[in-house]
């Protein structure tokens, strides 16, 4: 039987605990801070994330050490650090969560990041429509203040940090890191044509590492715990923990906190309970709505990033999305690509004609209308913005559909004209 | 050099470069619509794809690149050949098709148009998009242009341009996904002077020009370089035309002068190459008052023996001549006045452009509205800002007046000295005041219809060639000029205006060194001028 591993979640799940900075203190939080600041340089503190295997919680998995290191030094040019808390990815509600339950983890882990990559001024960049989590962090942003752990000589070392939270207009695309830092900018949030990367050119066109509410929130418990009992988490290269999201017809829908590498069909059945009504699994969506599905014959495997891709997804944000057998696959990918061409920001050609003819195709089965030729297109057109598309969004509305005819042609076939 | 090779040719870069750059610096053609050599690389088109099978590592890339904004690296191999990268220039084209609504049959663009262009040589050859298009409406959106948004492909060039080059930020984007539209702010309409560049940077018809609306196809215009004629800048150009009628006139790339740019009173420049109600059309002689039509062999006849007559010298003729005439009508006409009467001419001076802006396209703009005063200069006519020399010398009350053009035609108290003159022969090309008091019209050609060279306002020397064939009765005016010189006894080894250019060198030390060919396509500075 899985059990949880409470880690990031261990002040969460602890009786009566209620987010605040007392709270956060006296269960043992900022010492992590406080020997960063006092103890560590920041090239230490980079080397031991680096050392820890941490790979980013935003979905791409790339480790942060290594991103806080590529970040150029003495640039005459201020550093930023940016924090993702945009979280638009259908079926993820994890950051929130951290955010509205124990806002000042990765408000720590923040500081902290500041502190390794020379950053005096952070943002967190929020969606709009997110107003409760949004003033729920400016309050513990208030209060860090309060308590001097914000502001000028953060505890009384020369470090000084100000953070700033920005709010979103609502846009799924602003959750790219290139779009969130135009978005950020005041410009219309479309991504930017990489190279140059944010390390070098990023916010103002000054070195930037934009990084996700989990992957910061990482931070203090690397250096509490120590990098290697850290990488002893979780499976080879996918250390430490995630917050599954499990959401769909299940049993026990919500956030569980399980280590890297955790059986997937585990996760859904001893975490989350199962399904509904003691009814079949149809589809398995392990990481977003952007990932892949997979089918129930192939869920048994280790959630970490390297299986999941292995089976031809991705782990992207662990949010499982669990259907059960009276789920339409149509209605599914239809509903998903309406999505993604509503997101498309419409600067790339393979995406924004791409995502609107799909769209036509997959609502052509969805009114009756299907037949053989455009199955056939559908995957054609979907292949066809696979790898041609500016940014990832592209790819994330191809992949899935894809896979969709491809793995579920009798349900495509049922819609036939 | 660092160098990288493209389909196995070597191609030499400098550090930095995208490989899109370096590939047409050394004459390849790779398709692209959002990538232009004056605004930011985008990278959205995605037409411009590339196959990496060495990123210079050893390593292939893991998908295809786009080449405007990737960096060449020395060793890397790149191919516009492999099946992986004519696949994905396949779908490109395809995709960008889907919302296009192909009415190339009306549409202003269809010739020149690189979506067709491109569709032809990397599409499929067929669609199977069978939904219905998203479709938006005519648009005016400017006082030069008009925008059809349902061809727009998105390639965001106006937007930059407008950004990046104009400066006045008209053009934005709306909306998103397959939504999304290129235009102007509501209640903004364009009025700046530099709107027919967003007709040329627009890569299909979305964006065409007023003037030639519905009017050509593009592909039956025969394009011939020139420089444009409406102010001192001398921007190069092309004029485009048909059936011996000019359509429109384009900006030809010159990175010295226009870089790849013009301004709209010069386009509507072509209105009066085509104009015949107020142009010259036929020799006229003043017979009792009237002038009447005459044949050219006739007139030239009269003119002569009427000179000869008069037998004047020295102060006693004056030359006029305007600077829209081209060096070499210049120096003839001088070289007439001074070899034949030892006689001076003059050419009114304009108000020329105080220091740069650094706002490039407005500082093309120049207030002199005429084309050649920097070649008048070179050549020493005599010229100052007051007039004081040419009223000078015509308070002297010479007995003939010779006029090249239109020169001061709206100053009434000059033309009523010159009027006083026994005998006036005016060189016209349009019809002016001079009409009135002239006593033989010689019509002349405009500068579509003719050879020849200008000096613009920076002493740069630069060609003009004849497009359109003068009206029936008209004559190129070197012609017009040597045949008066050759009656009036004088030797003349010349006979075109490339042969005036090539003897200016020798004759006057400002053309030292310039002959029609070192002059070439894109000019050649006065001696002593720096490039
Ligand atoms: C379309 C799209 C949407 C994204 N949305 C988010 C998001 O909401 N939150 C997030 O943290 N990362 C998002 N990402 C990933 C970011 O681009 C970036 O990789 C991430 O924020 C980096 O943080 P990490 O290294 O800590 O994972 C998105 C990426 C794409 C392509
Ligand atoms: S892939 Fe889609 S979202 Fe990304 S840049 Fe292109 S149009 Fe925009
Ligand atoms: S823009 Fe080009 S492809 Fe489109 S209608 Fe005009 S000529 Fe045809
Ligand atoms: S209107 Fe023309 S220039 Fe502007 S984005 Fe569309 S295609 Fe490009
Ligand atoms: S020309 Fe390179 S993407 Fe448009």
């Amino acid at each position: 039987m899985l059990q949880e591993t409470p880690i990031l979640t261990k002040n969460i799940r602890s009786p009566g605990y209620d987010g605040s900075l007392e709270a956060y203190q006296k269960a043992g939080g900022h010492k992590a801070l406080e020997k960063a600041l006092k103890s560590m340089t920041p090239e230490t503190v980079i080397e031991a994330v680096k050392e820890s295997g941490l790979r980013g919680r935003g979905g791409a998995g790339f480790p942060t050490g290594m991103k806080w290191g590529f970040m150029p030094k003495n640039t005459g040019r201020p550093s930023y650090l940016v924090c993702n808390a945009d979280e638009a990815e259908p079926g993820t509600f994890k950051d929130h969560f951290l955010i509205n339950r124990d806002p000042h983890l990765f408000l720590e882990g923040l500081i902290i990041g500041s502190y390794a990559i020379g950053c005096h001024h952070a943002y967190v960049y929020i969606r709009g429509r997110s107003q409760a989590p949004a003033a729920r962090l400016q309050t513990a942003i208030d209060n860090l203040y309060k308590a001097k752990l914000l502001g000028k000589a953060i505890l009384g070392t020369g470090f000084d940090l100000d953070i700033t939270i920005h709010r979103g207009a609502g846009a799924y695309i602003c959750g790219e890191e290139t779009a969130l830092l135009e978005s950020l900018e005041g410009k219309r949030g479309q991504p930017r044509v990489k190279p140059p990367f944010p390390a070098t050119h990023g916010f103002n066109a000054c070195p930037t590492s934009v990084n996700n509410v989990e992957s910061l929130a990482n931070v203090p418990i690397i250096l509490n715990m120590g990098p290697d009992a850290f990488k002893k988490l979780g499976s080879t290269n996918n250390s430490g923990t995630r917050l599954v999201g499990i959401s769909g017809h299940i049993k026990n829908p919500g956030i569980y906190e399980v280590e890297m590498g955790a059986n997937l069909k585990s996760i859904i059945y001893d975490l989350g309970g199962g399904m509904r009504d003691g009814k079949q699994i149809k589809v398995v969506i392990p990481g977003g709505t952007s990932s892949n599905p997979l089918k129930p014959e192939e869920i048994d495997i280790a959630y970490d990033f390297d299986a999941v891709a292995k089976a031809g997804s991705m782990l992207g944000t662990c949010s499982l999305i669990v259907l059960d057998e009276d789920t339409d696959i149509v209605d599914l990918a239809y509903r998903t690509i309406v999505f993604f061409n509503h997101e498309s920001c419409g600067q790339c050609t393979p995406c924004r004609e791409g995502t609107f003819w799909l769209k036509n195709l997959v609502r052509d089965f969805h009114d009756n209308l299907g037949d053989q030729g455009k199955i056939d297109r559908i995957r054609r057109v979907a292949a066809t913005m696979f790898g041609t598309s500016l940014c990832a969004l592209g790819d994330a509305a191809a992949g899935p559909m894809k896979a969709f005819v491809e793995k579920y042609p009798e349900e495509f076939r049922k819609h036939f004209i | 050099m660092p160098t990288f090779y493209l389909d196995d040719e070597p191609i030499e870069f400098e550090e930095g470069e995208t490989i899109i750059k370096a590939a047409l610096r050394h004459g390849k053609d790779v398709p692209r619509y959002c990538y232009h050599p004056a605004l930011t690389v985008v990278a959205q088109c995605r037409m411009c794809l590339v196959d990496v099978t060495d990123m210079g590592n050893g390593r292939p890339a893991p998908k295809l690149f786009t080449s405007c904004s990737t960096p060449a690296m020395p060793g890397m191999k790149v191919s516009l050949q492999t099946d992986k990268v004519k696949e994905g220039q396949n779908i490109i084209s395809e995709l960008t098709l889907v919302n296009h609504p192909l009415d190339c049959p009306i549409c202003d663009q269809s010739g020149e148009c690189d979506l067709q262009d491109y569709a032809f040589q990397y599409g499929t050859g067929h669609s199977e998009m069978t939904h219905e298009k998203r479709t938006y409406g005519w648009r005016d959106v400017g006082t030069y242009i008009m925008l059809e948004r349902n061809r727009c492909i998105h390639c965001s060039r106006c937007e930059r341009y407008s950004k990046e080059v104009e400066g006045a930020h008209d053009f934005g984007v709306f909306l998103r996904s397959h939504e999304t539209t290129f235009d102007t702010f509501e209640d903004h309409r364009i009025t700046h002077k530099f709107q027919g560049n967003l007709v040329d940077l627009c890569p299909v018809g979305a964006i065409t020009e007023r003037e030639f609306r519905f009017k050509k196809r593009a592909w039956k215009l025969t394009r011939t370089p020139s420089v444009c004629a409406s102010c001192a800048t001398g921007c190069n150009i092309t004029v485009d035309h048909e059936s011996n009628r000019v359509e429109r006139l384009k900006p030809r790339e010159n990175q010295a002068v226009n870089r790849w740019w013009m301004c709209d009173d010069g386009r509507i420049g072509y209105r009066q190459l085509n104009d015949r109600e107020h142009r010259a059309l036929e020799p006229q002689a003043r017979v009792k008052g009237e002038l009447i039509p005459a044949n050219w062999e006739t007139i030239q006849l009269a003119v002569i023996t009427r000179l000869e007559e008069i037998s004047a010298r020295g102060d006693q003729v004056v030359g006029l001549a305007d600077t829209t005439a081209t060096n070499e009508e210049l120096f003839l006409f001088k070289k007439m006045l001074v070899d034949c009467f030892g006689a001076k001419t003059y050419s009114p001076a304009h108000p020329q452009q105080a220091a740069p802006t650094g706002h490039f396209l407005n500082d093309l703009i120049s207030p002199d509205k005429t084309p050649n005063s920097a070649g008048a200069k070179a050549l020493g006519l005599g010229m100052d800002l007051k007039n004081d020399g040419v009223r000078k010398a015509l308070e002297k009350s010479p007995k003939v007046v010779f006029v090249l053009g239109n020169p001061w035609s709206e100053n009434s108290q000059l033309l009523a000295l010159a009027a006083k003159a026994d005998f006036v022969c005016h060189i016209a090309t349009f019809s002016s005041p001079w009409v009135q008091i002239t006593d033989v019209v010689l019509p002349g050609a405009t500068f579509a219809e003719k050879a020849g060279t200008y000096t613009n306002k920076h002493g740069r020397v630069q060609r003009i060639f004849p497009a359109v064939n003068p009206p029936e009765d008209c004559r190129d005016q070197t012609r017009i000029l040597l045949d008066l010189m050759r009656g009036l006894g004088i030797s003349t080894e010349f006979n075109t205006p490339v042969q005036v250019l090539n003897g200016l060198g020798s004759q006057e030390a400002a053309f030292k060194g310039l002959t029609w060919d070192t002059v070439g396509t894109s000019g050649q500075p006065l001696a002593g001028i720096k490039a």
